[in-house]
């Protein structure tokens, strides 16, 4: 179906889709609760490929990311966990052989799967991001056991790992905001959509569960929350959606948008899994029933990227108060 | 309705509104002169939707939203009450002969004043268990009984009327629905108070009130039946003004949100903690902005909204949590009330006023009801008192 080349450019074989299309995408990857790869290999690298625009690594790595063939993973210190840690990020130089990465970074998302690795690593010019081959010497990859046992997340250790320099056509962190944008668009519509189909799943259930000789959604006690979550289910779409028009425009209320929607969807999707499970009841608390599964993803989601409470803040900055 | 009329008809329609409103308007957003309304209808502009006889015009929908698009542009009032005026559009639906020919025109020229007696002391969440009484003598009925919430009665001269006919039938099944006249003896009109100290309403006392049969609107007993007719007009109305320009609470970006405005003054901004706050207060007014505005585009493409009906309750969160954030800014000051203390004075009142917006017009617990119901389609709560005679109903 093409959907892992969604953000890479129709001239290296992939869709050329917009913030739009993918948000509309990971809405459905959230409903179903897609496992693997996708959001940090197919959103978050090819997009990053895409704005560092190295013709040359571009045309190399992109077709194979958009085939299915390549996996990729991004390792910048304090991306995924933003705010969570204040690692230093690892350190590049230049020998005669080429560059050699050192130093640590923690959070990797889905790297254990990953053939290559795009590492932002410090340089006497400022942060640059450097190709790691997934096999590269000195590159120790150490699997984190995880709450969300759908996310694989992976502590990197580079001791003098060489690595490919990949030129960039704009300021390095520029490109990372950029893609971390469409990163944090991309996450908050898994969130609106993962939010809804627990809302569905769990209103169904009200449905057909009987007690006291009638569905438990017949009383208020189940009725008055599954409306309240439906509030919060329709403005979480209401803010990826917006976020990623505006995103898709090139905006420049897009950054704002961007905080809104994380802050929004982050909070209503784990709001709305940890009541899914209280309005189900005991069968809700067995390890065979799905809404665990919801919950983990969602508050897995609402730390990666950005929390809600750090997203709000960005808030307010873009907004300039 | 003649819905058949060809496209260009269009064309020709929009033209023969701006002909008339360039010569009888007196120009882009004045004032309307004396006696407006009346020649709104008779040039048949108010009401295309309604049959000729009505001073309609047997537009279909298509046509008649152009008559009213003609008359928003240059901000002349007066179109479209063939889906606004609620007193007009019930007349019309299920009134008498005599009281359509008495009251349909003069209601659509703004020369009748009216009121809606609907909820009660002891009814107000539950509507249908009015106990306020019409008893048949003869030719008319005779009211006893109180209402409340009822805005302009004093100035009113009929009061849309629910009132119990039947003590025997079920609580749905013994009601009346009535156009009472406002200016006799039996009616007495009372100011209440509200917590914020101002006076909208009024309590009216219905004492040997006397109302006249051709007054009584559908059968006796099918007033139940008649109110869903005007509750219908009433939301539709409501539904419409949603849809207007935006404005009030909730919809101001926030670069110039007033709370934002409030904890600069107070130098709140600094606090981090209070910064999560007025940030999720804020992020609530956008995100109803944002929910507003896919309801529009939902009813453009005409699939029905969910969104429409989680408004109020989102309104109501809303207003609620922009008082307890401004009281947490204000802190101790909050303690003071009055014209010497405005921003004390402001956020009391909103404290106590967000209720008008989390109990009227149906509470959040009867919105979130509908919504369950409705929309999300849960099963009713079993009505213990839905078909049993109404005298047998248990009250407080």
């Amino acid at each position: 179906m093409g959907v892992l080349g969604v953000a890479v450019p129709e001239r290296f074989g992939g869709i050329g889709g917009d913030a739009v299309l993918i948000e509309a995408l990971m809405e459905e990857v959230g409903a179903a609760l897609v496992c693997g790869p996708f959001l940090s290999s197919a959103v978050f690298a090819a997009a990053l490929l895409e704005n560092l625009g190295d013709a040359e690594i571009s045309a190399k790595l992109l077709p194979q990311m958009a085939a299915g063939s390549l996996i990729a993973a991004v390792a910048v210190q304090d991306a995924a966990a933003a705010g969570t840690q204040s690692g230093v990020a690892p350190k590049a130089r230049q020998k005669a052989s080429g560059w050699r990465i050192e130093g640590e970074v923690a959070y990797v998302i889905h790297a254990d799967a990953a053939h290559i690795l795009l590492v932002a690593a410090e340089t006497s010019e400022g942060l640059r991001v450097f190709l790691v081959e997934g096999n590269a010497h000195g590159l120790a990859r150490s699997p984190l056991s995880t709450f969300d046992k759908t996310l694989r997340l992976s502590r990197l250790r580079f001791d003098a790992t060489p690595a490919r320099r990949i030129e960039a056509r704009r300021e390095t962190t520029e490109a990372l905001a950029n893609a971390l944008d469409l990163v944090r668009v991309a996450l908050a519509g898994e969130q609106a959509g993962g939010a809804r189909r627990v809302l569905d799943i769990t209103v169904d259930y009200a449905k057909s569960r009987i007690q006291f000789g009638r569905p438990i959604g017949s009383f208020q006690a189940i009725k008055h929350m599954a409306a309240d979550l439906l509030l919060e289910v329709e403005s979480a779409t209401s803010a990826a959606r917006e976020a990623a028009r505006l995103l898709s425009m090139g905006s420049a209320s897009a950054g704002a948008a961007v905080s809104l929607a994380a802050s929004a969807c982050g909070d209503a999707f784990v709001k709305v899994t940890a009541d899914a499970i209280q309005m189900h009841g005991g069968i809700a608390f067995t390890w065979d029933h799905d809404a665990h599964l919801y919950l983990r993803r969602a508050r897995a989601d609402a730390q990666l990227f950005g929390t809600p409470a750090f997203h709000r803040e960005q808030y307010l900055r873009a907004m300039g108060a | 309705m003649t819905s058949q009329t060809p496209r260009g008809s269009q064309e020709a329609l929009r033209d023969e509104v701006r002909a008339w409103l360039h010569a009888n308007w007196p120009g882009r957003d004045r004032e309307a002169p004396h006696g407006w309304l009346a020649k709104v209808v008779e040039g048949r502009w108010a009401v295309p939707r309604w049959p000729a006889v009505w001073m309609g015009r047997d537009l279909d929908d298509e046509h008649a939203r152009i008559v009213e698009s003609e008359f928003a542009a240059v901000g002349a009032p007066g179109a479209g009450q063939d889906r606004t005026n609620l007193w007009a559009n019930t007349l019309l639906a299920r009134g008498t002969d005599a009281l359509k020919e008495k009251l349909v025109l003069p209601l659509l020229r703004g020369e009748v004043g009216m009121c809606l007696l609907y909820s009660e002391p002891g009814a107000g969440s539950d509507l249908a268990s009015v106990r306020t009484r019409a008893d048949r003598q003869g030719d008319h009925f005779r009211v006893n009984g109180q209402k409340v919430w009822t805005s302009f009665a004093a100035t009113a001269d009929y009061g849309m009327l629910i009132a119990r006919t039947d003590w025997d039938a079920p609580k749905h099944k013994g009601i009346g629905f009535f156009f009472l006249p406002m200016k006799q003896p039996g009616v007495q009109v009372r100011p209440l108070r509200q917590i914020t100290g101002e006076s909208q309403f009024n309590e009216v006392f219905l004492t040997d009130a006397v109302c006249p049969q051709e007054n009584l609107l559908g059968e006796a007993t099918d007033g139940w039946g008649v109110l869903q007719t005007a509750l219908a007009y009433e939301r539709s109305a409501m539904g419409e003004a949603a849809r207007g320009p935006r404005r009030g609470m909730g919809q101001s970006a926030p670069a110039d949100d007033p709370l934002i405005a409030l904890a600069r003054e107070a130098g709140a901004m600094e606090d981090p903690v209070l910064r999560q706050e007025i940030a999720k207060v804020v992020i609530l007014k956008r995100l109803n902005t944002l929910n507003a505005t896919r309801a529009k585009a939902d009813m453009r493409q005409g699939t029905s909204s969910s969104l429409m009906s989680l408004g109020k309750l989102a309104m109501s969160r809303i207003l609620h949590e922009e008082a307890r954030v401004r009281t947490l800014i204000l802190g101790a000051e909050s303690l003071l009330d009055g014209p010497d203390h405005p921003r004390a004075d402001d956020t009391n009142f909103l404290t106590l006023n967000a209720y008008f917006t989390s109990i009227g017009g149906g509470t959040d617990q009867i919105q979130r009801n509908i919504i369950g119901e409705r929309v999300l389609g849960l099963p009713k709560e079993p009505e213990i008192d839905r078909d049993v005679p109404f005298r047998a109903v248990r009250t407080s």
